[in-house]
């Protein structure tokens, strides 16, 4: 798929601002503090309605505006696409597919797909559990739109039950008037937190049997096949049997046994909001493994699988955005992965310098010069 | 007793600004007290922002005083006089409202709904003959809300003191309104036939918002309670 142009409103620093892509590669050139890491947010939106910046659409909309509005033209195999999304300062958001506005805004998910590198995400090896979920669930939206649905779910399940153990545990340590919420009550929630969790559980472990060997397999192209990669997946609850009312009544099971911990601390603690994905490199935790180049590398062939599996499910290429990464990774690096792209994938990259740039990279490249928030159409000779 | 004033201002209160920031910059501008609070109460109202508060108070302003008298007069009678029927909780101006009262509606069936809104969307599809029972809202611990504090006790006396051949659970499928189903399916289930409506409305959509059609559609595509 191809994002032909992007038409940007009173979005973050950009007042009315057109662009047109005219190459499989765009350099977006500019010092820090421009615009350019806001331009693939706008893309980021459009392809996933979220920001991995912020979660507040008036942090997305230009200072001293009402509204902000993205529209992409974009063109696919089966013809072109117009994307657009309104954001207000309210919070409320439009977003239209050819010009007709969608009731429901999961319906938007799935039609612009790609993949985002940055240097934030070395945290997916070194930061929490939650980073690694995330990224998996990032990755489900756009190969399944309806999972985002079923996290959603899930969420406010989670977030009701809590409430509830949070209610119970107040009750049972004061005294107080109330009728004390029954545990019929809690097992309704129960019920629900089992149903929507096994959704969650299966589709991450079968999403992550396809990314895994792709992952496997750069990850030994880029290291020079010395070291074996291993990702694992971990649910809080364990799946031993790959069918929905098997796993449900585990889930139920776990949630039986933790029930005095659960209600002593007034939380759910059992459920997918506690898996982990494990990467282990020659059997160490990959967090302890080798030097932040060797964590690049990780990140490297787990972004190269996600674009293979998203051209795989969905029949088309997606597109890469690239913010601030690309100087980060050594010249042979680079080259692995512009070997890997090369003109299929359009790709959006961001740079403060095009010094540290293979000459590829930069050869039929569309240089686009971004300062506050303009962009300036680049001649490189 | 009265409380002690340990702050007297020896100034007049000054005059109430508004601080409204609008698409063009966000000039302050200054109303007259007794607009400002008009304006003030207007916002309180679902969907009014600053903007649309503004525009219908200054409207209201320019209507004839009768006029404005009567719409005053028609929202506190109605706040008054509007209460909830003491056997299916809709709103009614009588102890008993009319859909409980019509002779001619079938009362061996009661449609469970979340609010009288939603009885007012059934209505509308000219569908549905029988009763209703509304709960006054959704079991949802985040909000306070269990079980105790819905209509749920009166619909189970209701179930099991009356002739009711079928109870029709008309909830909106969300997370909340699934647990609530559940919930009352369940109490009811040993007395009478417990079916739901489908709504084809999977997410995000209100039972309010669906339009007669599908609603029509949905009360002939009802199923049992599993
Ligand atoms: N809502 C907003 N309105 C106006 N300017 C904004 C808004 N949000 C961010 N900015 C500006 O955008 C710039 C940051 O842009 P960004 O794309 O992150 O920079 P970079 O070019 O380094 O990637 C900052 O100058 C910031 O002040
Ligand atoms: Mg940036
Ligand atoms: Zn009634």
């Amino acid at each position: 798929m191809y994002l032909k142009t992007l038409h940007l409103r009173h979005f973050r620093n950009y007042q009315d601002q057109q662009v047109e892509f005219s190459a499989a590669k765009t350099i977006l050139l500019g010092n820090n503090a421009q615009g350019k890491s806001n331009l693939l947010e706008a893309v980021e939106l459009l392809s996933s309605l979220r920001s991995h910046r912020t979660s507040r659409d008036r942090d997305l909309i230009q200072d001293g505006e009402a509204v902000a509005q993205i529209t992409g033209h974009l063109e696919k195999d089966m013809g072109a696409v117009d994307l657009s999304m309104t954001l207000r300062q309210n919070g409320r958001r439009t977003v239209a597919l050819n010009s007709l506005n969608l009731r429901r805004q999961l319906d938007f998910l799935g039609t612009l797909n790609m993949v985002q590198f940055s240097s934030l995400d070395l945290d997916l090896v070194r930061g929490g559990p939650e980073q690694r979920r995330h990224w998996l669930d990032s990755l489900l939206v756009q190969l399944e739109p309806i999972y985002a649905y079923v996290l959603q779910q899930y969420n406010q399940i989670l977030r009701q039950r809590n409430a509830l153990l949070k209610a119970m545990l107040k009750v049972g340590s004061e005294i107080s008037h109330d009728v004390s919420p029954s545990s019929s009550e809690l097992a309704l929630w129960d019920a629900q937190l089992a149903i929507a969790g096994s959704r969650v559980i299966r589709r991450r472990a079968r999403v992550l049997q396809r990314l895994v060997p792709f992952a496997q397999s750069w990850h030994q192209a880029i290291s020079g096949s010395t070291e074996q990669l291993e990702i694992r997946y971990a649910p809080n609850v364990a799946l031993v049997e790959d069918e929905p009312e098997a796993l449900q009544k585990a889930f139920l099971e776990k949630i039986q046994q933790r029930a005095i911990v659960e209600q002593h601390q007034g939380t759910t603690i059992v459920g997918p909001h506690r898996d982990e994905v494990e990467f282990t490199i020659n059997n160490t935790p990959a967090r302890q493994y080798g030097s932040q180049g060797q964590q690049r590398t990780l990140v490297l062939a787990l972004k190269l699988a996600e674009l293979k599996l998203i051209e795989d499910v969905i029949g088309e290429p997606p597109l890469l955005l690239l913010d601030d990464v690309l100087a980060e990774l050594d010249l042979s690096r680079q080259n692995q992965l512009l070997d890997a792209i090369q003109d299929r994938f359009q790709t959006l990259i961001t740079t403060t310098h095009l010094g540290s740039f293979d000459a590829q990279w930069i050869n039929a490249a569309q240089i686009l010069e971004v300062k506050t928030g303009h962009l300036l159409e680049q001649e490189i000779f | 007793m009265k409380p002690i004033k340990n702050n007297p201002s020896p100034l007049p209160d000054p005059p109430i600004t508004v601080w409204q920031t609008t698409s063009f910059g966000g000039s302050p501008t200054v109303y007259t007290r007794p607009l400002a609070r008009l304006i003030e109460q207007l916002q309180h109202l679902p969907g009014v922002g600053p903007k649309t508060a503004q525009r219908l108070a200054l409207h209201i302003l320019k209507r004839p005083e009768d006029e404005v008298k009567a719409l005053a007069m028609a929202i506190v009678e109605a706040k008054l006089q509007v209460g909830f029927c003491s056997v299916c909780f809709h709103l009614s101006a009588e102890p008993v409202c009319e859909i409980c009262r019509a002779p001619n509606r079938d009362s061996s069936t009661i449609c469970v709904v979340a609010d009288s809104r939603d009885v007012i969307a059934l209505e509308k599809t000219r569908e549905y003959r029988g009763k209703y029972h509304v709960l006054g809202g959704l079991i949802s611990p985040i909000d306070g809300i269990g079980p105790d504090q819905l209509h749920i006790h009166q619909l189970q006396r209701r179930v099991s003191q009356q002739k009711i051949e079928e109870v029709i659970l008309a909830i909106s499928p969300s997370v909340e309104g699934e647990t609530t189903t559940l919930y009352v399916g369940h109490l009811l289930k040993p007395f009478t036939r417990v079916t739901r409506i489908a709504f084809g409305l999977p997410m995000g959509g209100d039972l309010e918002y669906a339009d007669e059609v599908t609603l029509a559609r949905a009360l002939e595509g009802r199923r049992d309670l599993e």
